[in-house]
């Protein structure tokens, strides 16, 4: 049928009862807006792939792709004599970078190194939307996956973002924006991706603890469209986290009122599930990837420090868990909350980020046996530096706060 | 002690009821719906033969299946014996089964008990009969009910279409069916009562003196009419019944027919036959779930790489492979639903690569389905001859059966009975509350 027999049609409609015209020019006005910002978005495409700005993405994404060929290709090497014979460029040594970055899309970038103990200070605001700002440290090398509540992703260099000085005082207006967020939306996580060919699965966590796994094959749908999907049931939730995961893995995740819940990353749904029972005030702060030989550490706001080893997470099935609860009644009373989780190892260092806008290297043993962190201000933020860090990115994110 | 219970196990919705002689309580058996006391007829197996059914087991569809991955494999089916002259030989035959399915949605289940022809259906390793499907849904029903009203059920009282098919030998065969998977749920004593008659049996609650009544019981899968003398008990009588193969979803059918079929490339698409056969597959519910393979998939991506309509094979390809055949459905359930009220209503799928969007008016409906209109009007009229009275001599015409509410037919009994005589009934409760009725007496 022809859209002018479909119009003649609504006319009928209209004439045979003239009140629903109101409702056929409602239905037809709400369309129309529809349509109209969807051809806003296709023009802006457009112009994008006509000025050049996809060809440039895409050529990035090829560089950086063939960068992960190559280092596959070292990895395989090793062990298999026919492969022996791949060229391979060297892997220059990479250094360390922190990334501090807040739910506006603004990025730090400060180069660690072993010695550096006061990375620098953040002035200005610290909170915005509610959200403290977060902290990643990343091989500089590393390309990283962003994460925005609305589901969309986009990737970025970490080279591509420009370094600030170690020790300096800076204000957000100075961070660099890579990609700004669009209406209504926020910057909901960062995620290193080098390791994507070696990882099965991505794993969504939502604020409100729901978790979403999609396989890794997906990955070129989901970076050519730009999209992952918020990974949450409820409208009010958003993303909070997105993780790298191989097979037989297990997944952390921690709660502002002290609740700790542990799943075997095989066993979840390829749909967006709900994962915990959270109360109406609660809502997740914290996940990652556990292993046998690490220990994890709770910090609350005050900087006091709890420890356990990684065995101590129960593995739950259920959707309705409440998980181990890790805070007394009598604490949390007191106001006592977490801030800040992560799994470490021996000779990790853990970076921490004030109230005041300080940060602050720490070795982990010594945090962990004087049972608190001394701070100018209350915690905000910690970050994990991986001992190991300088020659390699440890698959998943070991924390995340 | 235990109890006695009426079950209207309709096409698209059920219900259950007890009757303690003087009140009708109408089970909530479906907490997660928005009227508890309705539950949907659609039964949800797992790969590991879990059962749910109702709200839970849509939603437990919709958790694992829409968007999901899929893996096909190659599986052995069995082998075929050729055998000519001197010659024979056996050649296997081998399908493509998605290995990552979680589970089968069965929706319509009682129109598949009428359905010549149909025997049941594979899911995943076992065969089921309609049998076992009809059982299933019974057993988890009863369950519900037994846990909603705390005490054991040992009986039922079934409601039953008019007629089941025009068969005689099917009708017989599909009440046996449904009594013997009722048995097998775990009812000892089970029997029937014709879905109108417990309509006219809820509806004699209401009445204080006799009256002749018709009953338009227009439900998911059937119209069932009955012209009945009702308001004492002594004096209760059938005057007719009759009923014809024509409700809810054939106006679902026709509406996909007509006006959602070019969005998939009806109209487009003209020398792939292959294609041709997926887009008029979508109407029917129990062949669209079967077109995902991976040799369709290959014959879609070669038309649209070929430029062929490709946004709308496109849209097929995202019906077919991203399960949303079930959501398809309901948004044109809905759409008609909502016509009832409105004039014009918008039925739309938005996922990926799907951007349906079609306004459809009341006007454009009563048009598609005129000629349901002129059978059911001849089956009105020719049951109430039937009955030996005139239509002046009818004090009441009550609807029940969701179909029941489209302005089109409430006008055609207003216009054959008068406006003042035909009475509104709960469309889902009515048949229910009658037959808990029955099931006292």
């Amino acid at each position: 049928m022809s859209f002018s027999n479909k119009i003649d049609e609504w006319m009928k409609e209209a004439e045979a009862r003239p009140e629903s015209a109101i409702t056929i020019v409602k239905l037809i006005s709400r369309r129309l807006r529809e349509l109209t910002e969807r051809n806003e978005e296709l023009l802006a495409e457009n112009i994008a792939l006509q000025n050049g700005t996809r060809v440039e993405e895409f050529q990035k994404r090829i560089t950086h792709l063939e960068y992960q060929l190559d280092l596959l290709k070292r990895r395989f090497s090793a062990n298999d004599n026919e492969l022996v014979d791949i060229p391979a460029k060297p892997v220059e040594e990479t250094t360390i970078s922190l990334l501090v970055y807040n739910s506006r899309g603004r990025i730090f970038r400060i180069e660690l190194d072993a010695d550096t103990k006061e990375p620098g200070r953040i002035a200005g605001e610290m909170v915005t939307d509610q959200e403290p700002p977060r902290l990643l440290t990343v091989p500089s090398r590393e390309e990283i996956l962003l994460l925005f509540t609305s589901g969309r992703v986009a990737t970025v260099a970490v080279s591509d973002i420009p370094i600030v000085e170690s020790g300096g005082a800076w204000k957000w207006d100075q961070a660099t924006q890579p990609d700004e967020p669009r209406a209504a939306e926020l910057l909901a996580c960062i995620t290193p991706f080098s390791q994507l060919p070696l990882s099965d699965f991505f794993l969504q966590i939502s604020r409100r603890g729901c978790v979403k796994k999609t396989m890794t094959s997906m990955a070129q749908s989901i970076l050519a469209n730009h999209y992952i999907g918020k990974g949450a049931l409820q409208k009010s939730d958003q993303p909070f986290d997105l993780t790298l995961h191989k097979k037989q893995t297990r997944l952390a995740f921690v709660t502002y009122e002290g609740h700790l819940i542990g799943l075997d990353v095989d066993d979840l749904s390829y749909a967006t599930e709900e994962r915990i029972r959270l109360s109406a005030t609660d809502y997740v702060i914290a996940s990652f990837t556990t292993h046998a030989d690490e220990s994890l550490l709770f910090v609350t706001q005050t900087g006091k420090v709890i420890y356990r080893e990684s065995n101590s997470v129960e593995l739950t099935k259920s959707s309705s868990a409440k998980g181990q609860s890790l805070i007394p009644p009598s604490r949390l009373e007191q106001g006592v909350r977490f801030m800040g989780a992560a799994s470490v190892r021996d000779g990790d260092q853990v970076v921490v980020l004030d109230a005041t806008g300080k940060l602050k290297v720490h070795e982990a043993d010594s945090i962990t046996g004087a049972g608190s962190i001394e701070a100018d201000g209350l915690i905000l933020s910690i970050g994990i530096l991986p001992a190991d860090s300088v020659t390699s990115s440890p698959l998943g994110k070991r924390a995340a706060v | 002690m235990s109890v006695k219970v009426g079950i209207d196990f309709g096409t698209s919705n059920s219900g259950v009821a007890v009757f303690d002689g003087t009140r009708v309580k109408l089970l909530p058996v479906d907490p997660k719906n928005i009227l508890p006391e309705v539950i949907k007829s659609v039964l949800y197996i797992t790969r590991d033969y879990r059962s749910s059914i109702g709200q839970e087991a849509v939603e437990t569809y919709y958790r694992d299946n829409v968007n999901r991955q899929r893996r096909y494999v190659k599986q052995w089916a069995g082998e075929i014996d050729y055998r000519g002259a001197d010659m024979h030989y056996v050649r296997d035959i081998y399908v493509y089964v998605d290995e990552l399915k979680p589970g089968r949605l069965l929706q319509y289940l009682k129109t598949a008990l009428r359905k010549e022809g149909y025997q049941g259906t594979q899911i995943f390793e076992r065969y089921y009969t309609v049998g076992d499907l009809a059982k299933t849904y019974l057993s988890l029903l009863k369950q519900r009910a037994e846990d909603v009203l705390g005490e054991p059920i040992h009986a039922v009282t079934l409601g039953r279409p008019v007629k089941f098919s025009e068969s005689a030998e099917q009708d017989r065969k599909a009440q046996e069916t449904l009594r013997q998977a009722a048995h097998d749920a775990g009812f000892k004593e089970v029997d029937f009562e014709l879905e109108p008659i417990a309509a006219a049996l809820d509806y004699e609650q209401s009445i204080t003196k006799p009256q002749n009544v018709v009953i338009f019981d227009f439900g998911g899968g059937t119209l069932d009419i009955a012209v009945m003398r009702l308001g004492d008990a002594k004096s209760r009588k059938v005057y007719a019944n009759g009923g014809v193969d024509i409700a809810g979803s054939d106006f679902d059918r026709t509406i996909i027919e007509k006006r959602m079929l070019p969005h998939f490339g009806y109209g487009r698409v003209k020398h792939h036959p292959e294609i041709m056969d997926m887009i008029h597959a979508i109407p029917d519910w129990m062949a669209l779930p079967e077109l995902g393979t991976p040799i369709n998939r290959n014959i879609i991506e070669k038309a649209i790489h070929s430029g062929t309509a490709p946004v709308r094979l496109k849209a097929l390809e995202g019906l077919i492979y991203n399960d949303l055949a079930f959501t398809f459905y309901n948004r044109v359930e809905a759409g008609k639903i909502s016509l009832s009220n409105e004039g014009a209503t918008v039925i739309s799928l938005e996922d990926k690569d799907i951007a349906l969007w079609e306004l459809y008016t009341r006007h454009q409906f009563e048009s598609d389905i005129q000629r349901y209109l002129v059978d059911v009007e001849k089956v009105l009229l020719d049951t109430i001859a039937k009955s030996g009275l005139e239509p002046g001599a009818i004090d009441a015409v009550v609807k029940t059966g969701g179909s029941s509410n489209i302005p089109l037919f409430t006008e055609m009994l207003a216009r054959i009975f008068g406006t003042e005589k035909v009475k509104e009934s709960n469309a889902f409760s009515s048949v229910v509350a009658g037959l808990a009725i029955k099931a006292k007496m």
